[in-house]
């Protein structure tokens, strides 16, 4: 039952683990980013659409990525060119990838699609427990067990990667060695929206093989929430996308097994699971927020910034 | 991986047609931006010409001017939004027209409206009142809930034979409690563990749309619905009196009452003073002395409360009883609407109205031209990014 619940975290925590990457990259270089939700949406619509239309589910997590990166990128242009309210525009983004989505996937309700579906890697996945923990899913989860140690590098080790968090935490001295800061946050929100629109793909092609309105159901600001439980680490953060995951899970298991538990306090348990880790991680002053997103959530007292 | 790489690179030629197409409505917008601003910028010009008083003269003067500006950021989405509709083979100037007199042509629309701008307007002083104190409410959508979840389960449990005079109040006062108790979370985890209230009152909206999922699945469920999920309806008495000849009803006048008392408690008051410096510089609250911890758990509570009076108009006035959908969204919507208020608790009215307009334009959308009403939803974004783009332009002073 143990390694069920483990699968499944991964299973399902996949897409909030492309999300919660792409957040991080965002925040790191100053721009949070609540469209996140609108972003997976419009990748879930757009791959699952792509997949029906092709066949293909690979060409469906691309136009997935590049449909999260079309939200993303009118959510860098008005929080960066234009100096809007990043969470005003967020959610303002949030509504038209939910309007969006409604709107051009009412088609593609009742459509299905053979899309990802979980090839085991030889041999790993004959070790006892941890191969069908880990080595049994849909090709998307491998890309993303990838995709955390290399965000890892290129954030700490690469120069790029002093950069990104440089126009995160110094923009100035950015700005004082040549270098553009705006031009550094458009590459990181877009970066980070073709990474929530990856994920939104694997939610629909991988996880669900359909679509189904709104059917991120707040896993974007999960992600958001979730960056900042990681302290803006990638490792952490990817543990806390499983965690949540793992929350979702345990909720099919315990629906499966019978217990007299209200589902109800199951589908919660993932959001209160963040609170109480995001509780826990404060009580350590572990976390230190990049300087840039500090002014963000101080808000200004007239609302207008 | 290597070879997943490869394939996704050749394959990524191929993805450009599907990709465009998936892009096609996003780019159809930005072209019907670009000739929106054009239409604006050219509606301004006539605007000059034929309001300049004199030419000696050269232009408006500065006020004038940030006024057509904005009036031209008021129209620019609904410009866009028509050349999409166009791609529908809907015709816009027909719909736009047909929105309208729906809305303003009687009274049953006119009411429609006021129905849907209550409630934005109680979630938007819930967002308003904690930012002028310098804290981010997100969380009027769970404080809604529960507070439409407290006064149902008042009204239900212990009211159903109260007479209207006692019961409206006493459930006003549950929805209250359940909001501020919604909101007093957030403003514990705030002031006593110092976690972003954004962030959490955001999550918190999850919980208690569980919670209220959770109750009208159990305890709260109507014993003869079938194994529908909603409470037993309300009693007669506690519904809130209803103008003749539409569903409005007298949650309006509560809603624009809490927004004159939140004007006023903020701009006349003592209190609302210290909140103003509380929000203008906190550094500063701190060094006169103020007990800020107290100052910021007393707002986020009192705008939880707000969020909670509405969740209760909800019920009173509209659903007579609750639903897991119960004021979905209206949280949200309310935030915006502050922020397109720049927090002004009565400028706060007039940009909940605007709202309540669009969202109402969504049924005759549906009605009279067959596209879905969440397309409505698409309108409302457009009006928001035009103004989030535009935001500089003619606030000036306030910024």
């Amino acid at each position: 039952m143990i390694a069920d619940i483990l699968t499944g975290a991964v299973r399902s925590g996949t897409s909030v683990l492309f999300a919660v990457q792409g957040e991080l990259v965002s925040e790191r270089a100053g721009v949070i980013n609540l469209g996140t939700e609108g972003a997976m949406l419009a990748g879930a619509l757009a791959g699952f659409a792509t997949t029906v239309w092709t066949g293909s589910p690979w060409l469906g997590a691309l136009a997935g990525g590049t449909g999260g990166m079309l939200i993303a990128l009118l959510h860098a242009f008005l929080v960066i060119s234009r100096g809007a309210n990043q969470l005003a525009t967020g959610l303002t983004l949030m509504f038209l990838g939910m309007g969006l989505t409604a709107f051009f996937g009412r088609k593609f309700v009742s459509e299905s699609i053979v899309g990802f579906n979980p090839t085991p890697i030889p041999l790993l996945s004959d070790i006892p427990f941890i191969g069908n923990v880990l080595f049994n899913h849909d090709p998307l989860t491998y890309v993303s067990f990838a995709l955390v140690p290399l965000i890892w590098f290129a954030l700490f080790r690469t120069r790029l990667g002093v950069i990104i968090r440089a126009s995160g935490e110094r923009e100035d001295a950015l700005f004082a060695s040549g270098m553009n800061p705006k031009l550094v946050r458009y590459g990181a929100v877009l970066a980070g929206g073709f990474l929530a629109g990856l994920g939104g793909a694997q939610l629909s092609i991988a996880y669900t093989h359909s679509w189904v309105e709104n059917m991120t159901a707040g896993r974007g600001i999960v992600a958001v929430a979730l960056v900042i439980f990681a302290a803006w680490k990638p490792l952490r953060a990817a543990v806390g996308a499983w965690l949540f995951g793992a929350a979702q899970a345990l909720q099919l298991t315990v629906q499966q097994q019978g217990y007299p538990i209200s589902p109800y306090f199951l589908f919660m348990a993932p959001y209160l699971i963040t609170l109480i880790a995001l509780l826990a991680v404060e009580f350590r002053k572990k976390s230190r927020m990049p300087e840039a997103l500090g002014k963000v959530f101080t808000g200004s007292p007239g609302g207008a910034g | 991986m290597m070879r997943s790489n490869a394939t996704a690179m050749t394959n990524a030629a191929a993805a450009a047609e599907p990709a465009r197409a998936a892009g096609s409505a996003e780019k159809a917008e930005t072209a019907a931006g670009a000739g929106a601003t054009g239409l604006a910028s050219k509606s301004a010009e006539a605007g000059m010409t034929g309001a300049a008083p004199s030419p000696a003269r050269r232009g408006l003067p500065p006020r004038a001017k940030s006024a057509l500006m904005q009036a031209g950021l008021f129209a620019a989405p609904f410009a866009a939004f028509g050349v999409f509709l166009l791609f529908y083979g809907v015709n816009p100037i027909d719909l736009y027209v047909s929105m309208f007199t729906s809305a303003f042509g009687n009274r049953y629309g006119f009411g429609e409206v006021l129905i849907k701008a209550t409630p934005i307007l109680l979630t938007g002083l819930a967002a308003a009142l904690p930012a002028r104190a310098g804290m981010i409410n997100v969380g009027g959508e769970g404080q809604l809930a529960i507070g439409a979840l407290l006064s149902t389960a008042a009204a239900v449990t212990m009211l159903q034979a109260a007479p209207a005079w006692f019961g409206i109040p006493a459930m006003l006062l549950a929805g209250a409690l359940g909001g501020a108790i919604w909101a007093g979370i957030t403003a514990l985890l705030r002031v006593k563990g110092n976690m972003n209230e954004t962030i959490t009152s955001l999550l918190l909206n999850y919980v208690a749309f569980y919670t209220v999922g959770l109750f009208v699945h159990g305890p709260l469920k109507d014993p003869a619905s079938f194994n529908w999920p909603f409470s037993p309806p309300i009693s007669d008495a506690l519904r809130l009196p209803v103008l003749n000849g539409s569903r409005l009803h007298a949650g309006i006048a509560i809603a624009v009452v809490l927004a004159a008392a939140v004007w006023w408690v903020l701009s006349r008051t003592r209190l609302g003073f210290r909140i103003r410096v509380l929000g203008a510089n906190a550094f500063a609250a701190e060094r006169a002395g103020f007990r800020v911890s107290r100052m910021q758990l007393l707002t986020l509570v009192a705008a939880g409360a707000l969020a909670g009076i509405a969740g209760m108009i909800e019920i009173a006035g509209i659903e007579g009883r609750l639903r897991p959908t119960t004021g979905a969204n209206y949280g949200y919507l309310g935030f915006l609407a502050a922020w397109m208020a720049w927090n002004h608790p009565l400028r706060l009215v007039a940009t909940s109205f605007l709202l309540g307009m669009i969202a109402v334009a969504g049924n005759s959308l549906e009605m009279n031209s067959g596209l879905p009403s969440s397309s409505v939803h698409i309108l409302m974004a457009l009006v928001l990014i035009f103004l989030l783009a535009g935001g500089r332009i003619g606030r000036g002073r306030r910024a």
